[in-house]
């Protein structure tokens, strides 16, 4: 548990906190960031403090950086014992080298008044943690020899199971307790770069080598008008080629379905016999779909009369729908009279069917275009899309024994008066059309 | 030819008094901080005398500016070159330390009220700025003031190497000892090394006025400016850890106003304008022999009248409105009509853009048995034996170039002359128009150079270009196209580089 987060919840904490920190501060904070040189406050013993100290840790970090980077290149040079062993002594020498300078350091820190007026207590924190950490790394270079060849298979794969997000503390969790606390040290350390002045580390002036000698900066309107103007330019032409591209590419689109269609237009669908028998078999059931109604039409043409409801079933205010002879629809009600009143539900208009509620002006309504039509002229409301009067059909009433007892023509003629009881037991046919001279 | 225009100051030496205003005016405006006491952006120096920091001058302790090497015709930085710059970032062997300023003190003025009564008058003690401790006062900012003839101070002026021991000892001769004031501010040089030294790119010269700036922000404090200006002009500032400069008071311009030292300038000798210059000479305006310099920088500088220059000026953004003030620019009557004007040790080659009129007083100021000679015989003898040398004038001001400082002396005098002779009458006409031939000068040249030296007004002093935020916008953009990137404000949004 303990290893755990000294060496896979630390790493992780001390990565965060570096990298969110130094973005932080290089972008909200960056007037306080410096390399704070004190060597115009004292100029001398910092010669023998900072030279050696910056030398022996930057070959130090570099030797790290090398083995963690290449490990197999590294580990091949390792095993030339010549090598291996002036590796590990110039280790030692550069350790000894920081560890002088950075000791001249904390002596000068501590007995001049003028760099203690510009010293913090993060400064001392950051010199304290790096003696520690130089002491306890050389101390375990020491009595663990030979690191330089055996940290390329141990601490490294370990290092980079951390950055891969696999972390594998295996690789480290046997080592004895002062290299434990060296790796532990490590993290601390790059987890307070943001805090101190270590972040002048990465402020390492490299772009100089590569920089014109002279700067020159414009502000003027003037010359920034172009630099605007260059910019309007650019993002012209950058929306044109969007917009460009954007109508090509719908265009393109679209005649590629135009085309395809052209194309199938002419050469006609694929010749698939199959999706033809289909085809062909769905055509067929139609064709034979439409005569078997043209069959019926035909053999309602054929009788005397259609059966349209018994008289009792006649209502004055509703409607009873039928179909008439020429297949198109129709209304019966009970007439004022008693006797049955049938009219063409077709609207005159465009040849919707009329509703079948009367209202209490005795019209019934077409609900496409709200025609008023009058159930006993026939005629519609002045003003409604329909000009034409709706037709009266011609009826018969017929017995239960099969005798006429009443009939009706279109104009209103009727001939018989009924008994109401035999009314009742009477149906209400519709009669062929006579087309009278 | 890239027409550029620049800010350039004209400094009359003849008319310096020595009185610190300028100086205290900047330091009340910009330096009275925390890590900032002990810096002067303006500072008046004595002359014979150290300077400040101490032997300033000194390039083989500070190696600062550019050297020339006379065989590749090239220059280089003479210290902080791209090799060396990183092992200078852990320690600056050319670097100047308090011990080369002062330690900046103040005194104890609290314990005057609060001593306990006693036998005796309470004293302020000095304290430090730095450590807040009880110091001893070693040195100041113008330890030297008016102290010509010392042997710690005038003495190791190093523009006195030149000189024989004859001369030496007269300049120092009780009695005929001399001085002259040399105010200070940032040159803002056209070829300036603290900008080429600078690491970290912080350091930048503005395009439309040659004002040379840091950005305080990219400044990280790796200190190589401070070695590389040979004026030593640039300095650390030990609380914020970065470097500062004079800005020319870019804020006051920017709101129509002089500098505060040039506002505040009791003798008045203080003259600013535009002059146009041909950036495409630079740097190789500075590759040239010493002698060459004065004359390879005044090639580079253009005529404001000329109509080619007017229209690459126009083509390069130069507005009409600051053509309108380089025309009339006291810089360019100074530095190119009249050729009066100077450039402090134009052999550092950084093209300073801050000129001196030297001074004549100490060298006329000759006596002889008790009275000025200046029979109309012998006009320019006075020159020859002046009080100071011309050679050490010619160290100062023109790369030991004594020619140029001779032709410079001689103009100066024919103006007192004639304006002795107008009102005075002592001489003869044609003995004045001889003088007037023998400087190179005309009448009407000479009362221009006297209208411009004793009685010019603010605004004939004082030709600032449209550097105004409002007006700068007017008259270069629409404010619609320029939405957000007018004025002179670092907008993070727009800069571009050229």
């Amino acid at each position: 548990m303990v290893d755990a987060f000294f060496f896979v919840g630390l790493p992780y904490l001390a990565i965060v906190i570096c990298v969110a920190g130094c973005i932080w501060r290089s972008r909200y904070d960056q007037f306080s960031m410096s390399a704070r040189s004190s060597q115009f406050l004292e100029d001398g013993k910092l010669l023998f403090g900072s030279l050696p100290w910056h030398v022996g840790i930057i070959t130090i970090l570099l030797g790290h950086l090398v083995v963690a980077v290449v490990p197999r290149v590294w580990s091949s040079l390792m095993v030339i014992p010549a090598v291996l062993f002036g590796v590990e002594a110039l280790g030692v020498c550069c350790s000894l080298l920081a560890i002088a300078g950075l000791s001249a350091l904390i002596v000068r820190r501590i007995t001049d008044a003028r760099v203690q007026a510009v010293t913090t207590t993060m400064d001392l924190v950051v010199v304290v943690l790096l003696m520690a950490q130089i002491v306890i790394g050389l101390l375990s270079s020491i009595t663990f020899r030979y690191g330089a060849a055996w940290s390329a298979g141990t601490v490294v794969p370990y290092f980079w199971g951390i950055l891969t997000l696999q972390p594998e503390m295996a690789h480290v969790t046997g080592f004895p307790m002062l290299f434990k606390l060296h790796i532990i040290g490590a993290w601390v350390l790059i987890a307070l770069v943001p805090f101190t002045r270590l972040m002048h580390v990465l402020a390492v002036p490299l772009g100089y080598i590569f920089r014109a000698p002279q700067l020159v900066l414009w502000n003027n309107p003037r010359r920034r008008r172009e630099a605007v103007d260059a910019t309007a330019r650019a993002e012209s032409r950058r929306d044109f080629i969007k917009g460009a591209v954007g109508i090509a590419g719908a265009s393109g689109l679209l005649a590629l379905g135009v085309s395809e269609k052209v194309v199938t237009y002419f050469k006609g669908p694929d010749p698939d016999p199959e999706a033809e028998s289909a085809l062909l078999q769905k055509k067929l059931e139609r064709l034979q779909q439409t005569a078997e109604e043209r069959q019926l039409e035909l053999e309602r043409q054929r009788v005397e009369m259609i059966l349209v409801a018994r008289y009792i079933e006649l209502d004055a205010a509703k409607g009873k729908y039928f179909i008439d002879y020429a297949m198109a629809p129709g209304l019966a009600f009970k007439g004022k009279n008693g006797l049955p009143l049938l009219i063409s539900a077709k609207c005159t208009h465009l040849g919707c069917t009329v509703g079948s509620q009367v209202n209490a002006e005795g019209q019934i309504m077409c609900p496409c275009h709200v025609s008023y039509f009058n159930i006993v002229t026939g005629q519609p409301n002045p003003g409604a899309p329909a000009k034409l009067p709706l037709p009266h059909l011609a009826w018969a009433l017929v017995d239960p024994s099969g005798n006429v007892v009443a009939s009706g023509l279109p104009g209103g003629e009727v001939e018989g008066t009924p008994s109401p009881e035999l009314l009742a037991q009477c149906s209400l046919y519709i009669t062929k059309p006579r087309h009278s001279a | 030819m890239d027409v550029r225009a620049h800010v350039s100051v004209i400094f009359h030496l003849d008319k310096c008094i020595g009185c610190h205003t300028c100086s205290v005016a900047c330091k009340n405006v910009w330096t009275d901080r925390p890590g900032a006491e002990y810096m002067w952006w303006n500072n008046v120096e004595t002359k014979p005398g150290t300077g400040y920091p101490t032997r300033w001058e000194d390039q083989e302790k500070f190696n600062g500016g550019w050297k020339y090497d006379a065989e590749k015709k090239d220059i280089a930085l003479r210290c902080q070159n791209k090799a060396d710059t990183f092992l200078k970032l852990f320690y600056n062997p050319n670097q100047p330390n308090l011990q080369d300023y002062y330690e900046p003190f103040t005194y104890k003025y609290e314990d005057l009220f609060t001593a306990p009564a006693g036998d005796d008058q309470p004293t302020a003690v000095p304290v430090s700025l730095i450590t807040g401790e009880p110091i001893e006062i070693k040195s100041g900012p113008n330890w030297d003031d008016d102290l010509s003839g010392s042997p710690i101070y005038a003495e190791n002026d190093l523009n006195l190497d030149k000189l024989t021991e004859e001369e030496r000892a007269q300049l120092f001769e009780i009695e005929r000892l001399t001085m002259f004031y040399l105010p200070r501010i940032c040159n803002h040089c056209a070829n300036p090394t603290c900008v080429a030294a600078c690491p970290s790119g912080a350091i930048y010269k503005r395009g439309e006025d040659g004002i040379v700036l840091i950005n305080q922000e990219k400044c990280r404090g790796w200190r190589a400016c401070v070695a590389a200006c040979p004026y030593k002009k640039i300095y650390f500032n030990w609380k914020t850890g970065k470097s500062e400069k004079c800005i020319l008071c870019f804020p006051r311009l920017e709101t129509g106003q002089p500098p505060a030292c040039f506002h505040s300038c009791v003798g008045r000798i203080r003259y600013l304008g535009v002059l146009l210059y041909d950036a495409d000479k630079i740097p190789s305006a500075m590759k040239v022999s010493d002698r060459a310099l004065v004359d390879s920088q005044r090639d580079a500088i253009l005529d404001p009248h000329d109509p080619e220059v007017v229209a690459a000026a126009l083509r390069n953004g130069i507005s009409e409105e600051f053509l309108d003030s380089a025309q009339n620019s006291p810089a360019y009557k100074y530095v190119i009509e009249w050729k009066l004007a100077l450039p402090l040790h134009i052999e550092y080659r950084t093209m300073p853009m801050l000129f001196y009129v030297p001074p004549l007083l100490p060298v006329m100021g000759k006596s002889a048995n008790g009275t000025y000679e200046h029979s109309a015989d012998k006009f320019f003898t006075s020159l020859e034996d002046a009080r100071i040398p011309v050679k050490y004038l010619a160290s100062l001001f023109s790369a030991g170039n004594e020619q140029v400082v001779e032709a410079v002396m001689r103009k100066l005098m024919a103006v007192r002359y004639y304006k002795r002779w107008q009102s005075v009458r002592d001489l003869a006409e044609n003995d004045v128009h001889r003088i007037l031939r023998e400087a190179k000068t005309t009448p009407e040249e000479v009362e221009a150079i006297y209208q411009m030296t004793a009685i010019p007004t603010h605004y004939q002093r004082f030709v600032l270009p449209p550097l105004q935020r409002e007006e700068a916008i007017e008259s270069t953009c629409s404010p619609e196209a320029c939405k957000g990137c007018s004025g002179f404000s670092l907008d993070p949004a727009f800069t571009p580089r050229a």
